[in-house]
Formats: structure tokens, C-alpha cells, sequence
């Protein structure tokens, strides 16, 4: 399944300035220097509200994944959609599409890298896939 | 004077496929079944605790639709699937210490529209198509089912726990549902009926999920001195306790391992001043079977990890040694949220079970999950006082 349109909003802008350059950006604060997810409004270690943008690295790992089937088309096998929780290696987790891969050939632990999708009419979505 | 708390009564409204008639309706109409049930006139009641669901219009106009005067506590509650339990709790605090004498506690929702399917109610809920959740709906993490499901593969990747574990509960909770005049399910299934349902979100089939339904729940919680004088046996509230974890999704994160059981369940036993072994009977939040069985090792019913193994040992069902979601469930019977598993509490407590009613009932735990294993209720009830 293709990624779906998403517009920005005032919080998620910048994120999706850097998805539209190719750059997965994250939050590193700006007391304690760890990173947190894109929307953390704090800092995930030490609670600093305080944060800038950071590139990350791209790369992660798989913790966890579904396959989420949708409604079949007339005689057509139901498209099939795996998404993952995936652990970048600088720590924050991210909710993203695995592209590149079979549902039957993910596993826990797979490596695996950022890439970006530019659906017609809407942001810069980052996707997955094996490293 | 004796003001500890009791649950007196017990309304519940026509439920599942029922069209035609709002969400505060079915409030309206479950708080006056529920006085009734208690014996006491609409008037006596002088608090009033609302939760909402998907249609979120049940709230502080409910007051009003009753014809409620002079309420001495009235408030919107929401904390998801546990905000059963919590309301319970606010209102056994008020009735302990003076603040009101009988408090209703509702939870109503009516997400089923005609000709179009139960799954859709849920799916595209509360969904911006901006930002953050735009980005997740867009990345296809589209509804809860999709959490949890990320949620149960952690579990079976971690712990081993498999399909089959998961559909053992789904088995066990249709044997109790088949005993359960309320039941929306009754017709008993195999674990190969489990197996060859239809993926909804992998690791999920169908009879991994609960039922979508309309309808309404409430609850009266008063004092046990007030409940001497009132219609039913009173269903006593031993002890409480709350969770809501904040898991960070990041490194080292418990996501999908733990549940707010672990720390809610602990904190309810040791204020009811009873331990594990003396529960008889556990209704626990079953939004899917991952649900209960996490809910089951984090109470301490078996260690972490071993829920698959325990599952399936014949503990679970109508022969086996624990009376888990003897009503059938949300898998089975009905979902109303945190008031599935309290309403057949309830009903256990009281005795009142017919040919599903569990022998050892002395003390009933009731679980309340929201969220995203983010919010978490349990309740410690019982036929007799402390």
C-alpha cells in the first residue's frame, strides 16, 4: 500500500521541512543533548522542554510490526500494509511503513533504513527499508 | 455510621446493534436502570460521574436529561477503558467521605450506524488528518487495532507467546458467552474457527478483537449503611488502584511487554487487604486476547512471559480453575469499555450469575485498560465487608 496524504501543522512543520530534503530530523535537547521522538513536546531523558531539530542517521532496527490487512477488491487478495515500530540507532522510536520487504520476511531486530515517499498532494512521508 | 463504599445497583441498556437512539439516551436510560435495580427513586441520586465514548456526547447535560437537582458532585471522567474503575473510585471516595450519598457512574457510546461495518466506527476516530496523527495515519497506523497488534508481536517475539496461545482465550471467554443471556455472541467456536478467521491487523484474527456495540452501563456506588435499606445484595469496594505507566517510545521502553496491571493491581489487593490467591474471579479489560493475557502475568496470575503457557493449561473457561470474563468479554458478550468487565463483576459478586455464576466469588478483581496499555483501573469488590 502507498503511503497516505498528510498535511502539516504548526508543530510537525520543521520535521516535514526535513522530510521534503531527504532528512529524518529528531529532537536532541538542547540541556542533556539525548535524543526523543519527532513530537516529543519534552525531552524523553531528562524532561527539558527545551529542544532543537537533529538529523538522524537513518538507520534502526525493528522492535515490533503488524500487517494490516485491508478490505479486498472484487476477486483481488486484500492489500496488505506492514508497518513497524523502528528503534533508531540514536534511541527514539518511530512509527513508519516497511517498504522492500514481505510481511513473512520481517523479523525483530531486522536493520533497517529511512527513505522517503512524495505522495501528489501532500508532505514528505518517511518509510523503511532493510538496510 | 458505616460510609464505605458499595455498589447497590446496576442498570444495563439494550445492547449491540441497536439503532436509532443516542449515546446520551442510553446514558439517561442505564443511570434510571440502575436506580431502579437499587431500589432507590432518581431523586436520591446526588452525584453523577459521566464517561463518553467514540460519539463523545455524554457529558454534564446528562444532569439535565435526568431531571437530576441539587447534585452534590457531578463531572466528565475520561482515562479510555480504565475510566470504569476510576469513576467507581472517585465515587467511592465521595460516598466515604461525606461528599455525596449515591453516585452514578455511566459510560454510554452508539459508534454502530446502520449498513456500514463496526470496524469503521473505530478506525477513522478521532483521527486529524495533520501532523503527528496525520503522519501515523498516513504511514497506515490507522486505529488502536494497529497499537496493539504492534503491542501482541512484541509479546510473541520476546516471550514466545504464539497464535494459537491467543486463541485459546478467544475459545475459553465463547464458552463463558454461551451461558450469558446478554451476550451478543453465543455459539461456541474451536480454536481451528479462531485460526481461520480473517486477518484483521496480523498478529490479529477476528476472534482476536472484541465486539463494537451501542448502548449503556451505570453503576450507583453508595455507603454499605445506606445499602442495608436497598434492594440488592451490596457488592462492597475492598480496594483500588490506578497506573498510567507514560511509556516513552524509546529505547529500553516496556511497550507491549508490561501493562499498568503491574502496579495498579498490587496497590488495589494490598488496600482490600487481600493477596492474588484470594481471588476467585477476575474480569479483566479484553479490548483483544493480548489484552488479558498481559493483564494475567502483570497481576501475578503467572510470571512474565509465561501467559501463553498459562492459557492454555485449562485454567481458563467455564471448567476451568479461574473464572476469567465469565461473561464472555468484549471478545463476546459486549463493549462498553472499563463497564464490561465491572457489570459482570457485579453481577458475580452478587451471585446473580445463573448457570454462569463462578463458586468462588468472595473476591472479584476487575481490570480497566485505555489507552494503549497507557491507562490502567483495578477495582477489588466483594460480597461482604472488609
Amino acid at each position: 500500500m502507498p503511503v497516505g496524504i498528510v498535511h502539516r501543522d504548526a508543530a510537525a512543520a520543521a520535521f516535514f521541512d526535513g522530510a521534503a530534503r531527504g532528512e529524518l530530523l529528531v529532537r536532541r535537547c538542547a540541556s542533556c543533548g539525548g535524543f526523543s521522538a519527532p513530537q516529543a513536546r519534552a525531552c524523553a531523558h531528562c524532561g527539558t522542554p527545551e529542544q532543537e531539530w537533529a538529523p538522524s542517521a537513518g538507520a534502526g532496527t525493528v522492535i515490533t510490526w503488524a500487517v494490516v490487512h485491508g478490505r479486498p477488491a472484487d476477486g483481488e487478495a486484500a492489500p496488505r500494509t506492514v508497518v513497524a515500530v523502528v528503534e533508531l540507532d540514536e534511541g527514539p522510536w518511530l512509527q513508519a511503513q516497511l517498504t522492500g520487504v514481505a510481511p513473512e520476511e520481517v523479523s525483530a531486530g531486522l536493520r533497517v533504513r529511512a527513505g522517503f515517499e512524495h505522495p501528489e498532494g501532500g508532505e514528505a512521508v518517511p518509510v523503511f527499508h532493510p538496510a | 455510621m458505616n460510609r464505605a463504599p458499595v455498589i447497590a445497583g446496576l442498570g444495563i441498556t439494550e445492547l449491540g446493534k441497536v439503532y436509532g437512539r443516542s449515546a446520551p439516551e442510553f446514558a439517561a436510560e442505564a443511570v434510571r436502570l440502575a436506580a431502579a435495580d437499587a431500589g432507590l427513586d432518581l431523586a436520591e441520586v446526588d452525584g453523577l460521574l459521566t464517561n463518553t465514548g467514540l460519539s463523545r456526547d455524554v457529558g454534564l447535560g446528562l444532569q439535565r436529561d435526568l431531571g437530576l437537582r441539587d447534585l452534590r458532585l457531578l463531572s466528565e471522567v475520561q482515562a479510555y477503558g480504565s475510566s470504569a474503575g476510576a469513576m467507581v473510585q472517585y465515587a467511592s471516595m465521595a460516598v466515604s467521605c461525606g461528599m455525596a450519598d449515591a453516585v452514578a457512574c455511566v459510560f454510554a457510546d452508539a459508534p454502530l450506524k446502520e449498513r456500514s461495518p463496526g470496524g469503521s466506527a473505530y478506525a477513522s476516530a478521532g483521527r486529524a488528518p495533520k501532523g503527528w496523527q496525520g503522519l501515523a495515519a498516513a504511514s497506515g497506523i490507522s486505529s488502536a487495532t494497529t497499537m496493539y497488534a504492534l503491542a501482541a508481536r512484541r509479546h510473541m517475539t520476546t516471550y514466545g507467546t504464539t497464535s494459537e496461545q491467543f486463541g485459546a482465550i478467544a475459545v475459553a471467554q465463547r464458552a463463558w458467552a454461551a451461558r450469558n443471556p446478554l451476550a451478543q455472541l453465543r455459539e461456541p467456536i474451536t480454536l481451528a474457527d479462531h485460526q481461520a478467521s480473517r486477518w484483521i491487523t496480523e498478529p490479529f484474527h477476528l476472534l482476536d478483537c472484541c465486539l463494537v456495540s451501542n448502548g449503556g452501563v451505570a453503576v450507583i456506588v453508595t455507603s454499605a449503611d445506606r445499602a442495608v435499606h436497598l434492594r440488592q445484595p451490596p457488592v462492597h469496594v475492598l480496594g483500588w488502584g490506578q497506573a498510567h505507566p507514560g511509556h516513552v517510545m524509546g529505547r529500553g521502553s516496556e511497550f507491549g511487554l508490561v501493562s499498568g496491571a503491574a502496579i495498579s493491581g498490587p496497590a488495589a489487593l494490598k488496600m482490600a487487604g487481600v493477596t492474588l490467591s484470594d481471588v476467585g474471579v477476575a474480569e479483566l479489560y479484553d479490548c483483544y486476547t493480548y489484552t488479558v493475557l498481559v493483564s494475567l502475568e502483570d497481576y501475578g496470575f503467572c510470571a512474565k512471559g509465561e501467559g501463553g503457557d498459562f492459557v492454555t493449561s485449562g485454567v481458563l473457561g467455564p471448567e476451568g480453575s479461574l473464572a476469567v470474563n465469565t461473561g464472555g468479554g468484549q471478545l463476546s458478550s459486549y463493549y462498553m469499555w472499563g463497564m464490561t468487565p465491572l457489570s459482570e463483576a457485579v453481577v458475580q459478586a452478587r451471585g446473580q450469575g445463573g448457570d454462569r455464576q463462578a463458586a468462588r466469588n468472595d473476591v472479584v478483581l476487575v481490570s480497566g485498560n485505555g489507552g494503549v496499555l497507557d491507562h490502567h483501573s483495578t477495582l477489588v469488590l466483594s460480597p461482604h465487608a472488609r
